[in-house]
């Protein structure tokens, strides 16, 4: 049974030291509360109070960490079935799989071309996440040599692909400084793989063909001093995911299940008839973990990302733009200027109506916090001041001689105080809604 | 049910159900059994019967059982000294009166006499008869309309079901007049409501005097002409009921469903014009089966309490008593009751004013420079006040200017002003006068050049110098209002009259009425108890983002954003059913102290989908209310100072919870209940069952000094009715304090009474 | 260790609509098309019934459309031309349900009128044996002109009309019920807003049996996380028993999908968005399956390619062998 903010404060030292970094024992214990900070950050909480709190704090799927020479990569820690019911915390990783059997130079080209991939959305820079790499052939120097190869090209997390302890330390060996995945424990060489992962101080993967297998697995090596695990269920298609990811999630978080509290890794290209991409994709909505694709296509890549992002937003966080003017259509200094909020579905409404009309025009994107025109204009963050001051900040005056400004007809009430804010503006109120855009512009904006 | 009307609706039936008897005997002699009855263009038959008795005519044999049926529900007259009630038996005669007239009207088809011949006569489109005289090709001319064909009846069917048309009238007789006549079409034209013709006093038919008038008459123009006999109203009832077997998806023979649809859907009501004999008794006996009232130009006797129809059953509003200086003006007033009767809703499309008008004009200013006149503000004062009355005191539509107009000021000059708005409604309560009221503000303000600020006797409006130029006067606040609270409540206002006082003395009497009023109505929402009533209101509006939060609001607990009271959840939920306010019966009262019932407890299972399954409607530490995030304060306990910290959305500064808002916003809200932390309404803070189970007001350490200002008088009343009139002073802000320590020093040094309450945690 | 696979116990179901009726319910349907009646969350077999699978729709228009993708209209050819050879082609591909849109305007830009919409319902009706579904451009006013006389055209053929929303649904809803049609509710991301409407067009007489809902949902990258939540609240709501939220879903991942910047633009876009028509496709079909995993009935999509790539996916997901 989870436990209140306030009984947790009952439990801590209620110092308001800080050395949390929380103004107030209550601030973190209302964190703590909400799984949203980790026990471990109060220095000064008593033994007995560790243990009554440890069961209501830890976190049913276990939080993993993976590090490249730079670039860092966590998952796990998820508390809910849906995301509307809170949020999906951590981004499932998008890996990128590669074979040993490649040249050296082949795979450098590769590696640097996937690792050089960003992609721009809404101000959100996206990227792979990291690279796989297989030991194909079999061979510890060369599958040693492929890592090392990768890691020239690529600072991001790694995770290698060896089922061997052989192979596994050949890898190992040729990277320093860094925390791969180790892939994979089974039934026949967990014993070794364990030791080489326990020794390396590095998380392991462990894979069986049915949950009951893996359960088993995962409890023995853990035993053997393993503590960071990802599964990987041995999936074949869209429906064996969905519904193997399905039971994971909710024996994790509903029967509070251990044993099968780790972040799950996924291949979606390894099932031949299958559609990567929409496998993918179901597994970015459905509980992936770690998704390793094999092909590095930037058209699926860019879809995948998205997606991703979309999924992981937080529901009471809406995915913000970037306020600024924007462009849409090649603007001149005659075509009509529109302002709205910076929440994304608001922007992309009103940006797509205008793009679709095919009419040159400026689009003011004022910095309301993240909401939608009603609800920011609400809560005071669209108002004239605002406004106002964002025309000032972009210097929009310079771009839009005619000094005209259509506001959303939702915030037509504003527009006196606008007058005022800006004196030689015309104010127009424009259409409560995107979709009466392009018959408002035609029939109001003759040049 | 009067006895008059019973005996007389039992002879009309007896008669006409012998009538017919006497005819269809006839017509099985002359034309045989096999001989095909239909009415033209229609998959119904003959539909009464079908609809009543699930039973298909298509020839003059299958009439013998229509005609059995009927006389089974003949009863005999009522006895001059047995007093019994009526009601059933004159249903019954009703129903008989229906399928005999139906029965009839079959027979006439046959012998060639429906649709009725009326040489010279030209249907403004309309049934297309063949005639064997048109050489067997179908003609508008020299025929009335008779039955409406199914085409027909679906295309207006969907006009009637989706409330483009309000609905349909059924007029039986003549008019006093042909002007009267032309009047009463003219009124129920304008108000888009469909208009059947039959019947005729004296042998002389309102078909007759629209006729001479020239008024077309035919589908084109939504007035059919169905027969000059009271026997051819029987197809208004015929379409009532295709329109159930159509619309309803209903199937022959299931009578009752078939009344009831046209009972609670089709807004239609009998016109009854001049004498009304026995036969119009029957008939209109059969039209109240179907819950349409009838209305008689005459005086017969009224059956008033509702029960069969939604209202009144009979009505009597004989013509040379209604007021109004001409035949039109009586007309005006005739067709008004009919509407009212029937509660057929007017729709009111277009604000007729000069200026345009709308939404986006609402935020409009008007600066002194380009203001022509301006009431209220500095130099003068305008008011304005809403309140209820009965339905017969409040002409709809009427708007009076008392006093001179403001062409009489110099450009930019100020006069008083009063705006009185009288409304009602069978659903409206004085509760709602005030919800009403408010909405002055927004209705006046969509005038492009018109600006409102205020409310109350604290309004204040300017009219520009562009609106005053296209011709805007006084008189057009009237139409605003009366179209816009038409449009907007016409669930619960049925009338709206507007006076626009300028005259002084008026001003004055009226000025002191509302004041009264606004006192009353302060007091009375200040004197509401969550006792006193059984409902509480849920408000899911914030569902879309928080969705798993439900607010509830009570008299004493107004809704977390500010902008709901009670009142106003009530008032919104009459006027949209279906919507986000819906009442929550309180049930049984668990916890009085910390507020717990069993209603909403199982209503917050059910709207939170589960996650909350209590709720204490006076406590901050149990199980509070959940927060969308939309709140106007945020409350936390502070276990240092054994009290609550409260902070508001404008208050940025840093609090002694060790969080700004935005921060504090974050734990409060998103739907979850987290005890210690809520997010309310402000003037919640003034309610006597404020965190009652936490110890009220006395409990509060510090308040953003934004709300302190705001609501200092108030506050103050709150803190000498806890028995603590320096309380407030008491209570630090973020002037004094922004941490912990410095509050508790605060607390100690100005002797706070939370300190001294029982601990907290 | 043997684990026991946790199981969620729902205690209502979808509720199942038919659209199209065959000859012996009244229409002239070679088939109809029935959707609706799980027990659980989507293709959990394990813990409910699943006896429809999720259906469909392939939009066409009553005209070649002046805005879509040239990458669409090349895939279509000349079958976009006339919408009897285009609803011939969509079955072809492997349509359950005809999505015939009717355009504000006809070619030569003169308003489209009811004589022209009865002359495209009857050629569509007379080139397919599929269940069909008619809906006017979404401007409240023509909608409402032209949605009456396709119902008229279409009568007993039990058609999908709309798109009825808040502000406008009592005209179609009142031809659906003169001509025995159903209709789709449509209702912009809210489950209030949804149940709401649904309760609306039901208190004007409509079943429940003939009401289709559609919670609206943005494009991949344009707001689908909102679509997605809400249809999954929804979907929630109805197998928890909420009775309003029991329509099966009707959702448009075509229109969404192919109205984006990355769909309908091939130059002067960033590198990073990779092929241009292998994009789009992929926008189009991810926005699909992404919605079938939060509960939709009917999709509607448009490019000929995609239908046969999501009908994969969903027939893989409905065999319950694993």
């Amino acid at each position: 049974m989870a436990l209140t903010g306030l009984e947790i404060y009952k439990l801590l030292p209620q110092t308001n030291c800080k050395d949390c970094n929380y103004p107030t024992c209550l601030a973190f214990a209302m964190k703590l509360a909400a799984k949203q900070a980790d026990l471990a950050d109060c220095p000064h909480v008593s033994e007995e109070a560790k243990t009554k709190l440890a069961e209501a704090s830890a976190p049913p799927i276990r939080l993993l960490e993976l590090k490249g020479s730079e670039g860092e990569f966590q998952v796990g820690n998820e508390t809910v079935l849906f995301r509307h019911e809170k949020t999906f915390f951590n981004r499932c990783g998008v890996f990128l799989r590669l074979q040993d059997s490649l040249s050296a130079d082949e795979l450098k080209e590769k590696v640097a071309e996937a690792d050089a991939y960003h992609v721009d959305y809404v101000g959100i820079d996206l990227y792979l996440d990291g690279f796989a790499i297989e030991a194909a052939s079999g061979d510890p120097k060369t599958f040693g040599a492929a890592v090392a190869a990768v890691a020239e090209k690529t600072k991001r997390p790694l995770i290698l692909l060896a089922a061997t302890p052989d192979l596994a330390k050949a890898g190992i060996e040729a990277l320093d400084e860094t925390r791969p995945l180790l892939y994979a424990a089974d039934a026949d060489n967990w014993e070794a793989m364990a030791q080489v992962a326990k020794e390396a101080g590095l998380p392991l993967t462990v894979r069986a063909e049915t949950l009951d297998e893996l359960a088993d697995l995962t409890g023995k090596i853990k035993e053997a001093g393993v503590e960071d695990l990802a599964l990987d269920p041995s999936l074949s298609g869209y429906l064996d995911s969905l519904h193997k990811l399905t039971s994971l999630r909710r024996l994790a978080l509903k029967e509070n299940f251990r044993p099968l509290g780790y972040p799950v890794i996924t291949f979606p290209g390894s099932t031949e008839s299958v559609d990567a991409a929409i496998l993918a994709a179901e597994q970015i909505a459905k509980y992936g973990g770690l998704i390793v694709l094999d092909e590095f296509d930037p058209s699926t890549l860019y879809a995948l990302l998205v997606l991703r992002e979309n999924i992981y937003t937080n529901p009471q966080k809406p995915i913000q733009v970037q306020p600024g003017l924007y462009e849409i259509n090649d603007p001149d200094e005659n075509s009509p200027l529109m302002v709205t909020t910076n929440f994304s579905i608001t922007y992309f409404s009103v940006a797509n109506e205008v793009e679709g009309t095919g009419r040159p025009a400026w689009l003011l994107v004022a910095d309301a916090e993240g909401m939608s025109v009603l609800t920011a204009w609400a809560a005071g963050k669209f108002d004239a001041e605002r406004i106002a001051k964002d025309v000032k900040t972009f210097n929009v005056a310079d771009k839009v001689p005619h000094h005209k400004i259509i506001i959303p007809g939702h915030v037509a009430v504003i527009s006196g105080e606008l007058e005022e804010e800006l004196p030689d503006w015309e104010i127009m109120v424009g259409p409560r809604e995107a979709v009466d855009i392009a018959s408002y512009l035609k029939s109001m904006w003759t040049t | 049910m009067s006895r008059y009307v019973a005996t007389r609706a039992i002879r009309g039936a007896n008669a006409i159900v012998a009538e017919a008897d006497v005819l269809l005997q006839k017509a099985l002699k002359e034309k045989g059994a096999d001989q095909a009855v239909a009415f033209p263009n229609t998959a119904y038959f003959l539909p009464v019967a079908l609809g009543m008795m699930g039973h298909e005519v298509s020839t003059l044999g299958e009439l013998e059982p229509v005609m059995t049926y009927a006389k089974s529900m003949l009863h005999p007259i009522p006895d001059s000294k047995v007093w019994t009630p009526y009601l059933g038996e004159t249903l019954d005669s009703g129903m008989a009166t229906l399928l005999a007239a139906e029965t009839i009207e079959a027979i006439r088809f046959v012998y060639g006499e429906q649709p009725e011949p009326y040489p010279g006569f030209q249907l403004a489109g309309g049934t297309s008869f063949t005639s064997p005289d048109n050489g067997g090709e179908p003609s508008l001319d020299g025929h009335l309309n008779g039955p409406i064909d199914d085409i027909q009846l679906r295309s207006w069917g969907i006009q009637l079901v989706d409330g483009r048309m309000p609905g349909f009238a059924a007029i039986i007789g003549a008019a006093r007049s042909n002007e009267a006549a032309v009047s009463i079409v003219r009124e129920l034209q304008q108000r888009s409501i469909l208009t059947f013709l039959s019947g005729n006093v004296n042998g002389r038919s309102i078909i007759d005097q629209l006729q001479e008038e020239g008024v077309e008459m035919g589908y084109d123009t939504y007035i059919v002409p169905f027969g000059r006999d009271t026997l051819s109203a029987i197809y208004a009832l015929g379409f009532a009921t295709r329109s159930a077997l159509t619309f309803g998806g209903l199937k022959g023979g299931q009578w009752r469903d078939i009344l009831l649809y046209n009972k609670n859907r089709v807004f239609a009501f009998a016109l009854a014009l001049g004498e009304v004999d026995d036969l119009k008794y029957a008939a209109a006996a059969g039209a109240i089966s179907y819950g349409f009232p009838v209305i008689a130009d005459t005086i017969i006797p009224e059956i008033l309490p509702t029960g069969v129809t939604r209202y009144e059953h009979v009505i009597s509003m004989p013509w040379n008593e209604i007021e109004g200086e001409t035949e039109s003006e009586k007309a005006k007033q005739l067709v008004q009751k009919c509407i009212e009767v029937r509660g057929v809703k007017i729709q009111i499309t277009e604000v007729p004013v000069p200026v345009p008008y709308g939404s986006a004009f609402e935020g409009e200013v008007v600066r002194r420079a380009d203001m022509r006149a301006e009431f209220g503000g500095k130099g003068s004062r305008a008011y304005e006040y809403l309140f209820m009355a009965d339905m017969d005191d409040v002409e709809d539509g009427k708007i009076e200017v008392i006093g001179p107009e403001f062409d009489t000021l110099d450009e930019g000059g100020f006069m008083d002003l009063g705006i009185l708005v009288k409304v009602a409604g069978r659903k409206m309560e004085s509760d709602f006068e005030p919800v009403l009221e408010r909405q002055i503000h927004y209705f006046v303000n969509g005038a492009s050049g018109i600006q409102h600020i205020g409310q109350r006797d604290i309004a204040w409006i300017r009219i520009s110098k562009a609106a005053a130029e296209k011709g805007f006067t006084l008189k057009h606040f009237g139409d605003i209002l009366h179209a816009r609270f038409h449009g907007d409540f016409g669930t619960i206002v049925d009338k709206v009259e507007v006076k626009i006082i300028t005259e002084p003395k008026l001003y004055a009497e009226w000025l002191e009425k509302a004041r009264e009023a606004y006192n009353e109505r302060n007091e009375r929402m200040g004197a509401m108890t969550d006792e006193s009533v059984e409902d509480f209101y849920s408000c899911t509006l914030c569902q879309s983002f928080a969705p798993d939060h439900v607010c509830i609001v009570s008299p004493e607990r107004l809704g977390l954003c500010g902008a709901y009271n009670w009142l106003d959840c009530k008032a919104s939920f009459q006027i949209n059913p279906t919507g986000p306010n819906q009442p929550i019966k309180k049930g049984e009262c668990l916890d009085d102290d910390k507020g717990y019932f069993t209603g909403v407890n199982e209503y917050a299972v059910q709207a939170s989908h589960g996650s909350v399954s209590d709720v204490a409607m006076y406590s901050v530490m149990e199980n509070p209310m959940t927060a969308c995030g939309c709140f106007e304060c945020i409350m936390m306990v502070i276990p240092e100072a054994n009290g609550f910290m409260i902070v508001s959305r404008e208050d940025t500064s840093m609090t002694p919870a060790g969080m700004t808002f935005s921060t504090l916003a974050g734990v409060a809200g998103g739907g979850l209940q987290t005890p210690g932390v809520m997010g309310h309404g402000k003037f919640f803070v003034l309610s006597k069952k404020f965190i009652r189970a936490d110890g009220g007001l006395k409990r509060v350490v510090w308040l953003s000094s934004i709300m302190k200002e705001q609501m200092a008088e108030q506050l103050k009343e709150a803190a000498i009715r806890e028995g603590d009139p320096d309380l407030i002073d008491k209570i630090a802000d973020e002037r004094d304090c922004t941490d912990v320590e410095g509050l508790v020093k605060h607390l100690q040094e100005k002797n706070h009474p939370a300190l001294s309450l029982p601990p907290l945690m | 260790m043997a684990v026991e696979i946790p199981k969620e116990k729902w205690t209502a179901q979808v509720r199942k609509v038919t659209i199209g009726a065959t000859s012996e319910e009244g229409g002239t349907r070679a088939k109809t098309l029935t959707v609706g009646g799980e027990s659980a969350l989507p293709f959990l077999h394990y813990e409910g019934s699943f006896p429809n699978k999720p259906a469909l729709a392939v939009e066409i228009r009553d005209r070649k459309p002046d805005d879509w993708s040239p990458l669409l209209l090349d895939a279509l050819g000349e079958t976009a031309e006339d919408p009897a050879k285009w609803a011939q082609a969509a079955e072809a591909m492997g349509a359950d349900l005809i999505y015939l849109v009717l355009s504000a305007a006809t070619a030569d830009g003169n308003p489209n009128t009811p004589e022209n919409v009865r002359a495209v319902v009857r050629k569509v009706l007379d080139a397919t044996g599929l269940p069909i579904a008619v809906v006017g451009p979404g401007q409240a006013e023509i909608d409402n002109e032209l949605i009456v006389p396709a119902a008229e055209e279409a009568d007993g053929e039990r058609v999908l009309l709309g798109v009825c929303e808040e502000k406008n649904y009592r005209t179609i809803v009142a031809a659906a019920l003169a001509h025995n049609h159903l209709v789709q509710s449509k209702t912009p991301m809210d489950v209030n807003l949804s149940k709401q409407l649904v309760i609306l067009i039901n208190d004007m007489g409509l079943p429940l049996e003939r009401i289709m809902m559609d919670p609206t949902t943005g494009a991949l990258g344009y707001g689908i996380e909102y679509g997605y939540s809400v249809m999954e609240r929804l979907r929630l709501a109805a197998l928890t028993g909420d009775k309003m939220t029991q329509q099966p879903m009707i959702v448009d991942p075509g229109a969404e999908a192919w109205k984006v910047k990355e769909s309908k633009v091939g130059e002067g876009v960033p590198e990073a968005w990779g092929d241009w028509n292998r994009r789009a496709l992929n926008w189009e079909t991810l926005t699909a399956t992404t919605l079938i995993h939060s509960g939709a009935n009917i999709v509607i999509l448009r490019h000929p390619e995609n239908v046969a790539r999501v009908r994969k996916v969903i027939d893989d997901l409905s065999s319950a062998t694993t």
